[in-house]
């Protein structure tokens, strides 16, 4: 069994038995009940197997929120135990000489913290949210490779797995989500620790350039006729820019982790100190990663904040064409600028200047993106709903973030901070913009996925929270950076930083309730859903062709595909006076079965992931050669599509129509498919 | 101008699309395989960088130098298969455009033959290598030399084995739009590593000769 | 620059801002806004500029959205026109000003850049040229301590540089095992120190005074312990901790080093003073490594760092270091 034995189960500490526990009631608890319900045909039938856009995107959301947690959850770890280490007389507990965590735990703590909130979390749910409405808003009935996007995200899962399996076997990297070497060679981390963190993260990179890949075909494929490029939405254009970043970067960081793992798996000397390695190298390949992807994130953020602002200012998009432009020279120019996270590395000052000056670029486009949205709202007429509550959060802290990496970029000033709390403040405003947005665009997109819309009062109460918290937990935390704080401490050797350190304890506290006004808004949502049913255009203002079709979105997507005539294509439809739905007679429509090849590939790449990680080597071979096999065989599936018949479109088009509820089981109103014949 | 006549004038431009065809199925799969290269050859630049990056002399760290390593023998071989193996796929593509189903099989099989003289010649010029001790553990530069190499036989490995795929899905089933799609992508492929191949040879043998 | 000098003089002000809120006069902490050496007084200089400018763009704009919010809000006085999408004025002012705002930051950055160059830091040559020859430290780091030689000297000290004020210093860094991270906040900002490589940092002290330096890049289990005093003295007290130190009955030879390279956990900061350094040490280590030695860290150590801290501990006092 390679290094794997019963030893390796931290049964030892307490925090983690208690999680296990947690965990294996929770697990028993949904086997129990989807065994109760005899729900394991449906679960296989219409989600693992799915290859519908829609649901495949609905599962990026459920994996990302779940990481969400678990990255909140470890964000508290980590904010308590620096709030009690603080000082040579600081207590200790549970083995730990000062706080509750070994710098062992903590160094785990944060890393699994970063990679997840990164990759797990924050790329699944914008991903998720892509695959949901891009179809949509391009008038697509699916993907252009409904498989490949299958494929896609069970890789993601089975990363985001790993992660979740090193909690309770082994232990995860302990050193930082971006790696460092030549700490994480074999000398300095020779545990499995780093090889979880590889693997999963590999996982990741593989799901998300599969997903790039498609999502770019499907946007210069698969548009609806009439619908020309500067006709597109501005989500779409976002995406597109997003995924090309994705596509362009994600293959060098395939290729850093490969390098790294080739050192510790067969002692070669890509980045050893050593024997010829060099270690500068890892930072480059990584950063020229690193740096695009938190673009790459942020792009989508961007495209959701102006399709929301627009809806709630009642108002066209000011700037389309300038907005267009903006997203490809950040993402353009996100390839040119990836120094500026080792500025201290002692380059030569020519060379410090240019990635100062091209890093500071950015801040033109994102700058007209802004000024973009306020001229939206300007002459508009604004309603604060909450998708435009969260976006004009996500606008305050692009100012405040953004101004603060422009400090960053400012390399002298980094001189001073980088490696310090300041950069890890600065860059939480701007991941909290990307949640805030995702949460604003779940908000906003909910009612037309699910159809209805969440309930106001505990999202309000949600939002608030968050918004209190990021203040309390994040100002101080700048301040910090002013005092000289440095990133990573599991002890605070320096006993001024404290009193901040409690402070932002307290913040935690309104994230804790804004976690559970989270799930009260989502049980209540949930409880009271017949009241808040929508039809196609659930906030009455919005624009684009998403809102075109019914909520919840049939599994066809569009009856017919739409033909286009405008930019905002819906908006104009309801100025015309065509805003009409209904149209027959209805024709069949030829739709991708499904499929579990890419399931049972997710659980391979599992099953190889976990055995290289603990070197068990027949298991690791015998995954890959499963692997080639399911792949060659299903290279050999001819017919992989089945037919919606018209009679089936036309039962379902007049259930909507005739305002029928459609039940909970078919969340996206899936008429029962029949095979091809 | 009235609502009701403006909705008649939007109407009269088609709301719908009635007959929607569905889309053109090769050329959707052919732009994304299209797009997988593209990742490819950023693998390939990672891949380059880093050759260029660790080939200083402190990356021999006193192990043997590029001159000593590199074969001519080997790599002119290599290259003359490798560009045979394009040459029959050229062939079979030739033959797809015929219709000509024996042909192409045929041609196929050329290429594969063709592509297994590469992977000989490159197995036993690093056998060679290992026997005398130059493995990849010896120093920056041997990591990078190998990682490089074995990259690009990997894909002809890979590309073998889907030509052999191809065989049998021609013989058994025709020309169909999903044999036919997979045949135009797997040339780009092929050509592709000949391309990569190309530059293996200019930066990591030609280069190190002179080194 | 004339406008510079405005804006400086200007944004004392906002910048009074936080320290004020923090009750700020010398015991708020924020020891990156307390600079009290020739470098880190100008990259304060150049922050306080950068800030300065940024803010004079960015409180508008969010003046602006906030206004835009407020009077276009739904039953707001704004009017109401939806179908205005465009205008070519506001376009060229939205990316003008930016522009212009990045171009002279660009500069500004590019000039603080030379500098501060930890190399040539061209403002110590421009305000230290009598100040006489400078200072050599050789800094050493390993897990988790950190070494300083001075060559010209031949003593060694452990966690703890003592340095003369006035006068310039020049630091050749490397490190034994993985990459750190050099910093004193009120002093010199960071340099990544590498191991099999040497870089090069400059600092002048302008205050007597004792100074907290720490260790910024993660290097593993012991790194929170990993921080350094900085003592900063007159010169005839630095000549006293010379003449201690040579009196010190503790060498330092390149055996001896590979000895104290081993992972040690310096909780409770563990100074020491070696008064024989064998000559070359900083030349012969980074060789070393570049060959390809490596003092590794025991996975048990990882883990169990307290158990082995106490061992060590024990190790140390029967004569080992
Ligand atoms: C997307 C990225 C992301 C996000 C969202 C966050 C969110 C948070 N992070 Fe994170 N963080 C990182 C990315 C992120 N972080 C990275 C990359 C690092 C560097 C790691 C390293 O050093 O290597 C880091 C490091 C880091 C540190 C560094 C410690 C140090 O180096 O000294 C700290 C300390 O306080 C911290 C705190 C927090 C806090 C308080 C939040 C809060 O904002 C959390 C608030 C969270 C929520 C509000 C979500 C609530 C959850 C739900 C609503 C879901 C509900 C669940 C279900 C329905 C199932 N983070
Ligand atoms: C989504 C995430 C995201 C985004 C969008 C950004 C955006 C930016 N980031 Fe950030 N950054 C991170 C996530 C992000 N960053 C992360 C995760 C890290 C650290 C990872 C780690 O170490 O663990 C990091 C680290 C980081 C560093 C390295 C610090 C260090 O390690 O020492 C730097 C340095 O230049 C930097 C700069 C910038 C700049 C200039 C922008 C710009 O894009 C901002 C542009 C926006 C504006 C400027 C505001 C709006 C503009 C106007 C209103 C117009 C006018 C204004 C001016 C002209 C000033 N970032
Ligand atoms: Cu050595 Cu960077
Ligand atoms: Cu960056």
């Amino acid at each position: 069994m390679g290094r794997l034995s019963l030893r390796q189960i931290p049964y030892q500490n307490p925090i983690l038995v208690g999680t296990f526990v947690f965990a294996l009631i929770l697990g028993a608890a949904i086997v129990g009940l989807v065994t109760y319900h005899k729900r394991w045909g449906v679960l296989w039938r219409e989600w693992l197997t799915t290859v519908d856009h829609k649901k495949i995107g609905v599962m990026y959301c459920l994996i990302g929120l779940v990481m969400l947690f678990r990255g909140f959850i470890d964000a508290l770890m980590i904010r308590t135990q620096q709030a009690i280490a603080v000082g040579p007389h600081s207590p200790g507990y549970l083995g730990a000489l000062h706080g509750y965590l070994t710098p062992f735990h903590a160094g785990q703590i944060f890393t699994a913290h970063g990679l997840i909130m990164v990759v797990f979390a924050a790329t699944p749910l914008l991903v998720g949210l892509m695959n949901i409405i891009v179809p949509l808003q391009i008038g697509a009935r699916d993907m252009a490779y409904p498989y490949l996007n299958a494929l896609g995200l069970w890789l993601t899962a089975a990363g985001a797995a790993l992660v979740m399996v090193s909690l309770f076997i082994g232990n995860f990297a302990h050193g930082g989500w971006y790696g460092f070497v030549p700490y994480f060679e074999l000398p300095y981390s020779p545990g499995v620790g780093v090889d979880y963190w590889l693997w999963a993260f590999q996982l990741s990179v593989l799901g998300t350039t599969l997903g790039s890949i498609n999502l770019i075909a499907t946007i210069v494929k698969m548009r609806a006729p009439g619908m020309t490029w500067m006709r597109m939405p501005i989500f779409t254009w976002a995406s597109l820019s997003a995924n090309l970043i994705a596509l362009t970067t994600f293959p060098v960081l395939m290729v850093c982790l490969a390098l790294l793992a080739s050192d510790r798996y067969f002692g070669t000397h890509f980045y050893t100190a050593g024997m010829g390695g060099n270690l500068m190298l890892y930072n480059d390949l990584f950063w020229v990663w690193g740096h695009p992807e938190v673009y790459f994130l942020i792009l989508p953020a961007f495209g959701m904040m102006s399709e929301i602002v627009p809806t709630f200012s009642e108002k066209t998009l000011f700037g389309y064409a300038t907005m267009v432009i903006a997203s490809f020279a950040i993402g353009g120019v996100s390839w040119g600028v990836w120094l500026h996270h080792f500025f201290t590395m002692a380059a030569a000052p020519s060379v410090n200047s240019f990635y100062s000056v091209t890093t500071m670029l950015v801040g033109i486009p994102t700058g007209v993106k802004v000024f973009n949205w306020i001229f939206t709202m300007y002459r508009g007429r604004v309603r604060f709903e909450l998708p435009m509550m969260w976006a004009v959060l996500s606008l305050f802290l692009l100012l405040v973030g953004g101004l603060t990496g422009m400090m960053n970029a400012f390399a002298t000033n980094d001189y001073m901070w980088h490696n310090g709390v300041f950069v890890v403040a600065h860059f939480h405003l701007m991941v909290l913009l990307i949640a805030a947005s995702i949460f604003g665009s779940v908000e906003y997109w909910f009612p037309k996925v699910f159809g209805f819309k969440l309930e106001a009062r505990w999202g309000k109460a949600f939002f608030w929270c968050i918004v209190l918290g990021t203040g309390w937990v994040f100002i101080p935390m700048f301040l910090l950076g002013f005092a000289g704080m440095t990133r990573r401490l599991d002890y605070i050797p320096y006993t001024q930083w404290g009193p901040y350190l409690r402070v932002m304890l307290v913040g935690m506290g309104f994230y804790i309730l804004a976690v559970a006004f989270f799930f009260m808004h989502l049980y209540v949502s949930l409880r009271d859903r017949a009241k808040n049913r929508v039809g196609a255009d659930a906030w009455g203002t919005s624009r684009s062709l998403e809102w075109m079709t019914h909520s919840p979105v049939p599994a066809y997507n569009f009856a017919f595909v739409p033909q286009v005539h405008a930019r905002d294509e819906w908006a104009w439809r309801k100025e015309q006076g065509v805003a009409d739905l209904k149209s027959g007679p209805y024709r069949d429509i030829h739709m991708p079965g499904n499929t579990g090849v890419p399931f049972v590939l997710g659980a391979l790449a599992l099953a190889l992931a976990f055995a290289l990680t603990w070197r068990i080597w027949w298991l690791s071979g015998l995954a890959l050669a499963l692997c080639v096999a399911v792949v060659i065989v299903r290279a050999f599936a001819e017919d992989t599509d089945t037919v919606i018949s018209a009679q089936d479109v036309e039962r379902a088009e007049r259930r909507y129509h005739d305002g029928e509820v459609v039940p909970m089981e078919e969340p996206m109103g899936r008429p029962t498919p029949r095979p091809a014949t | 101008m009235s609502v009701m006549s403006r909705s008649e004038n939007a109407r009269s431009l088609g709301l719908w699309d009635r007959d929607h065809e569905g889309h053109d199925v090769i050329g959707t799969r052919t732009f994304g395989f299209w797009l997988y290269m593209l990742t490819d050859a950023m693998v390939y630049a990672a891949l380059f960088a880093t050759f260029g990056v660790l080939s200083h002399v402190v990356n021999l760290a006193g192990g043997p130098s590029p001159a000593a390593v590199v074969h001519p023998v080997y790599a002119y071989g290599e290259t003359v298969a490798l560009f045979v193996s394009v040459l029959a796929y050229g062939g079979a593509m030739v033959a797809l455009k015929a219709g000509n189903k024996a042909a192409l099989i045929g041609a196929l099989g050329a290429a594969m033959v063709a592509g297994g003289v590469f992977l000989g010649l490159a197995y036993s010029d690093i056998e060679r290598l290992f026997h005398a001790g130059i493995v990849p553990q010896a120093s920056g530069y041997l990591s990078i030399f190998f990682g490089l190499i074995l990259y690009h036989a990997l894909h002809i490995l890979v590309g073998m084995v889907w030509m052999l795929v191809m065989i049998v899905q021609v013989m058994t089933r025709g020309f169909t739009s999903n044999v036919v799609y997979r045949l135009i992508n797997l040339r780009l492929f092929w050509h592709f590593q000949a391309v990569i191949w190309v530059f293996v040879f200019t930066f990591v043998y030609l280069q190190g000769t002179v080194l | 620059m004339v406008i510079g000098q405005t804006v400086k003089k200007w944004l004392r002000f906002t910048y009074g801002i936080p320290m004020l809120f923090l009750n700020g006069c010398a015991h708020s902490g924020l020891l990156l806004l307390e600079p009290r050496g020739l470098l880190s007084d100008t990259a304060v200089h150049y922050f306080t500029l950068d800030v300065g400018i940024m803010l004079l763009i960015i409180v508008p704009t969010a003046l602006l959205a906030i206004w835009a919010m407020w009077r276009y809000r739904r039953g707001g006085r704004g009017a109401y026109r939806p179908d205005w999408s465009h205008s070519g004025r506001i376009e060229l002012v939205v990316w003008g000003i930016p522009l212009v705002t990045v171009a002279v930051l660009s500069y500004l950055s590019i000039k603080a850049i030379y500098e501060l160059n930890p190399y040539n830091p061209t403002i110590l040559a421009r305000t230290h040229k009598a100040a006489g020859r400078p200072l050599r430290v050789d800094v050493i780091a390993t897990d988790w301590r950190w070494l300083f030689i001075y060559p010209r000297q031949h003593i060694a000290s452990v966690n703890e540089l003592v340095v003369p004020v006035h006068r310039p210093i020049r630091f050749r860094l490397t490190s034994t095992s993985v990459v750190n991270d050099f910093l004193i906040p009120q002093l010199v900002g960071m340099i990544d120190v590498m191991p099999g490589m040497r870089v090069k940092e400059a600092m002048v002290v302008n205050k007597p005074g004792h100074y907290l330096g720490f260790s910024a890049d993660y290097s593993g289990a012991g790194l929170s312990w990993m921080h350094f005093d900085t003592h900063a003295v007159s010169v005839a007290q630095f000549r006293r901790f010379v003449a201690a130190a040579r009196s010190s009955g503790r060498g330092l030879t390149d055996t001896g080093f590979n000895r104290f390279a081993r992972p040690f956990i310096a909780v409770g900061g563990a100074r020491q003073v070696f008064g024989r350094v064998q000559q070359g040490l900083f030349g012969h280590v980074v060789r070393e490594v570049m060959r390809g030695k490596v003092w590794r860290t025991p996975m048990d150590m990882t883990e169990n760092m307290v158990r082995y801290m106490k061992q060590q501990r024990a190790e140390q006092n029967a004569g080992e270091y």
